[in-house]
């Protein structure tokens, strides 16, 4: 089982906690009646799809709760770090 | 808790008991989602300082996460409601009921089902967990002794889960 560790409760707890939630760092449109129907579609459905270092949202869903970030590998399926919501791109 | 002497528990009301675990229902309690951004001012209120931390508890009040707790209280205990204060004070009593595992096994039958490592929970801590793909608030009372606070609606077949791994305990 995977072992993920939640920036949150400060510990690394198994998979089944948690669920995934998307790519991570996409800007909400800050204008979203000035955005151009292409625009609407690369904001809504065009996602980087790496082979490889990936940062994602994931959240602790049985646990504290918390959306936060981490970095996985999407080949081997190996977390390299995670980091709380709101922090810069790792 | 107007209707919680009439209502019928969805498990069992004799305690199951096993070589070396009893499973039983717990006592009615009150039960508040508490949810506030200032820790201060969440435990101004309540008369009692508030643990920080995930997982501590102090006096009846448990940290469960960044800005939640839950306060469980003997049935009946009068609670302020907050009102006009910047927080979230939700009765959630009759959500929930608890079960009590106790005796020297209790732990190996809730790692049956729970994925966490139950031997890091010390007494007087508790966490949000699952068990068996159930949400469940675990704490941690005694060395053999814990309470799971489990969704009125998941009880029977918790109860169940919890009954089928204490009876392939060898």
């Amino acid at each position: 089982m995977i072992l993920i560790h939640c920036p949150y409760c400060d510990e690394t707890l198994p998979e089944l906690e948690f669920a995934y939630a998307g790519e991570a760092h996409i800007a909400r449109p800050l204008d979203p009646s000035g955005l151009s129907d292409e625009d609407w579609e690369r904001y809504l459905f065009i996602r980087a799809n790496p082979r490889g270092r990936h940062n994602e949202r994931w959240r602790h869903v049985h646990g504290c709760g918390r959306f936060f970030n981490a970095v996985r590998d999407t080949v081997t399926d190996k977390f390299e770090l995670t980091y709380k919501a709101g922090e810069p791109r790792k | 808790m107007v209707d919680a002497a009439l209502r019928t528990a969805p498990v069992p009301a004799d305690p199951a008991v096993y070589d070396g675990v009893t499973i039983t229902l717990g006592t009615p309690l009150e039960r508040r989602s508490l949810r506030a951004r200032d820790a201060k001012a969440l435990g101004k209120l309540l008369g009692r300082k508030l643990p920080e931390q995930i997982g501590r508890s102090s006096e009846d009040v448990l940290c469960l996460g960044p800005d939640e707790w839950l306060l469980r209280a003997p049935a009946g205990t009068a609670v302020p409601d907050g009102a006009g204060l910047p927080l979230a004070l939700v009765d959630i009593s009759e959500r929930a009921l608890t079960l009590v595992l106790e005796g020297p096994r209790a732990i190996d039958v809730l790692q049956a089902g729970c994925p966490r490592d139950l031997r890091k929970l010390t007494v007087g801590e508790g966490r949000r967990t699952v068990f068996e793909g159930v949400e469940i608030v675990l704490l941690r009372t005694g060395e053999d002794r814990f309470e799971v606070d489990v969704w009125r609606s998941f009880a029977s077949w918790l109860h169940l889960a919890l009954t089928t791994a204490a009876s392939h305990l060898r």
